[in-house]
Formats: C-alpha cells, structure tokens, sequence
C-alpha cells in the first residue's frame, strides 16, 4: 500500500507541529472512541498543552497515518517525530514509569499521601471494593490535573503507592499523590442515595474580592476575563462598561481558555457569581474570583452613576 | 499468496488467515489467533527474530504482515484487541 506525497507531507507537517501530537477519533474534549479516551486520559495527567488529530474528520490522514506509521490500528502517539505506539504500548508506558522519560516529563517526588476517611466511609469502601474486586485488582483513588477525584479498582502498577487509611488500603498514582496529599472521604446523603464526598485542601478555591480591589484591576494594565452573569435584562438596566454578559457563546469561549486565566465573576449581590466561579474551579480552572456584594456594592462604594435596583 | 476473504467467512476462516499471513512474514514463529468480538482478535505471536527488537517494531512487523486484511473499506478485521510479541 502506497502513500501519495501530499498525504505524508500533511502527516510530517502535523508531526512537526507539536512535541507530541496524538492522532486519534474525536478530540480531547470528546474522545470518540474507549482507546483514545484512555491515552488522552493518561497524556492529560502528564501534559497541560498537547497537540491532538481528529482522523474522522479526514479520511487521508486516517487512512494515511496507518501506513505512514505501519500502525493499524488509532491512536497513535508520536514525540518529538518519533512513533511511540498505540493505546496498549502507552498504557503499559505509564504502569512502568517509562513514559515520564518518553514526554520528557520529570517524575514527581514519590510521596505518601496522607488521606483521611471517615469510619462510615471505610465501611463503604471497603464493601464496594470486595463486591467489584476482581482477582489482583486494587481500589484507586486519582486527583486529576484539572482537581477530579475518581475512585476505581485496577490492577497494581509500578507507579501506585499504597496508602493505609482507616483500615482501608487505597493506591495512588505517584503522579496525583502530591495532589491527594491531605484529601479527607467522608459518606454524605445526596439526592441519588449514599455517595462519597471528598474535600481537598490542595485544590484552588475561590477567591473574592472586594470593589475597591475591583476597581483598581480596571485601572491596571493586568489581563482578565471580566464576566457578568445576570441576566441580559438586569445587564440593559445597569452594567459596569468593562464587564462582558455571560451567553452560551461567551461560556464557549471562556471554557476553552487556558485553565490559569484570571477570571472575575459579578453578578448583582453576590451569589450567582460564587455559583459561576465553582462551576469554572470545577472545569480545572484556577484563578477565579467573584465580586463581594456585586454590583450593587459597586454601585454603593466606587461609582453612583451605576443605578441601583 | 494472495489472502482472499469472502464477506460469508467467519472469525475461524478470518483467524486463519490472519495466521497465515504472519506466519509468511515471520515463517518461525509461534502463532496464535483467537476471535474476540465480531471482527475483532487477539493475536500472540512468538519469534526469535523479536530478539533484540522495541516493542513498537516488534508489533510494526506483525502489524505490516496483516495490513491487507486491516483495509480498505469494509475489511474483515476491524480491530486487534491484544497483540502479544514474546522472544521466543
């Protein structure tokens, strides 16, 4: 089977565009497919920016990347031009440790987090773990890049650290183990019945901030996403100029910023925008504020030519 | 040899075939194909000429072996669920 010129000139093209670029069947944010959701999964716990190719939006690049490589099979993950492997080659990658050295990735430090679970909760899991244990299975717990906790069970690889908490014995990755470091589990009532709830000191909280520090942001050169969340009748009634209004299409957008983006959220009081920012902490982002007292303390304290309703 | 595959055969002649293939590639080496789902195998081969070999290249030779059984538009085999290359 050939390829035409064009085709691997695309595929040398992309190659070099990016230290690591992942050919796969949808994207990062929607994988389309269980192997590549897996290595983008394992790539998102080791890389904030990566290069990714959707070969089903691009029959030539799908059909030609098997042969460029002598891969059958996508994903496929090539680093620094080099192929690397498929889903199997990197999953065994990260078990081992290789792949830190692969991505040219430091290894975290391997420390033992300390985890806190509550007694009903170490009931729970430890029932949970022995209904779905198959033979040389283990329960998990992870603490993404982006702050979800997940609990699962999986085999032991070289990269787990096992951690003793209340008499249950949880592996955690060497690379979430400084973001788990600290973690309490507690068994909460929700609306769908018994359900685990973590709280995570590590993890960025919201910040908030008063007019006057509001004010004098406007005034410096700094860079930031100022958004209201009202709604667009309360917005016509009385804004600050700077402020954009939170639409689908502006959600979009802020969505696909870089998760440490400084963002400031206002509504009228206060509320809907500690709302707002929890929403935005909960996609990974960072560096987010909400206004104390809303507009109408801006109207209050900073500027009266804003009317107040 | 050409590999001919009827759309009629089903995951035993597929499997053969697959074995075949490789076995032209790699004439000692120790094959097993096993049907998974539809369309889908798991393959184990073993193979002095693995020696010595990465793991991306051993799999490229087994893989480069049965890529015409990989192509094309509907091809009898959609996926390999587990290829396994052992020294051997």
């Amino acid at each position: 089977m050939n390829l035409d010129e064009a085709t691997r000139g695309r595929i040398d093209e992309l190659i070099q565009g990016s230290p690591v670029t992942l050919f796969m069947k949808g994207n990062r944010e929607a994988p389309q497919c269980g192997f590549s959701a897996k290595v983008v999964s394992i790539l998102d716990d080791y890389l904030g920016d990566y290069q990714t190719v959707d070969v089903l939006s691009d029959g030539e690049i799908r059909e030609g990347i098997k042969v460029y490589s002598s891969w059958p099979t996508i994903p496929q993950l090539y680093v620094k031009g080099e192929f690397l492997g498929g889903c199997d080659i990197i999953t065994e990658m990260a078990g081992s440790g290789e792949l830190f050295e692969a991505l040219g990735v430091d290894p975290p430090e391997a420390i033992v987090p300390e985890i806190h679970v509550a007694d009903d909760a170490a009931e729970a899991l430890r029932q949970a773990a022995a209904q779905n244990a198959e033979p040389g299975q283990f329960l998990h717990l992870d603490v993404s890049r982006d702050w979800q906790t997940s609990l699962s069970m999986a085999a032991q690889t070289s990269m787990d650290i096992p951690v003793e908490a209340n008499g249950v014995t949880l592996m955690v990755s060497r690379l979430s183990a400084a973001r788990a470091n600290g973690i309490s589990i507690n068994l909460v009532e929700t609306t769908n019945g018994m359900g685990f709830k973590v709280n995570n000191p590590n993890a960025p909280t919201l910040s908030e901030m008063s007019v006057q520090e509001l004010k004098a942001l406007l005034e410096s050169k700094e860079n930031f996403e100022f958004i209201d969340v009202r709604t667009p009748n309360e917005f016509e009634t009385a804004r600050i100029a700077a402020a954009v209004l939170l639409d689908e299409a502006e959600y979009q957008r802020l969505s696909g910023l870089p998760k440490e983006t400084k963002i400031v959220f206002i509504c009228h009081h206060g509320p809907r925008g500690v709302n707002a920012a929890e929403q935005f902490l909960s996609q990974g982002f960072t560096n987010v504020h909400n206004v104390t007292g809303g507009l109408d303390a801006w109207s209050a304290e900073i500027d009266e030519s804003v009317p107040r309703y | 040899m050409p590999i001919e595959i009827q759309p009629e055969d089903g995951p035993s002649a597929i499997a053969e075939a697959l074995r075949t293939a490789i076995l032209e590639a790699i004439p000692e080496a120790r094959v097993d194909v096993s049907p998974g789902g539809t369309a889908h195998f798991e393959i184990r081969v073993e193979a002095a000429v693995f020696e010595g070999m990465g793991r991306v290249a051993q799999q490229q030779l087994v893989y480069g072996a049965i890529a015409p059984l990989m192509s094309g538009s509907h091809p009898p085999v959609h996926a390999i669920d587990r290829l396994e290359c052992v020294v051997g």
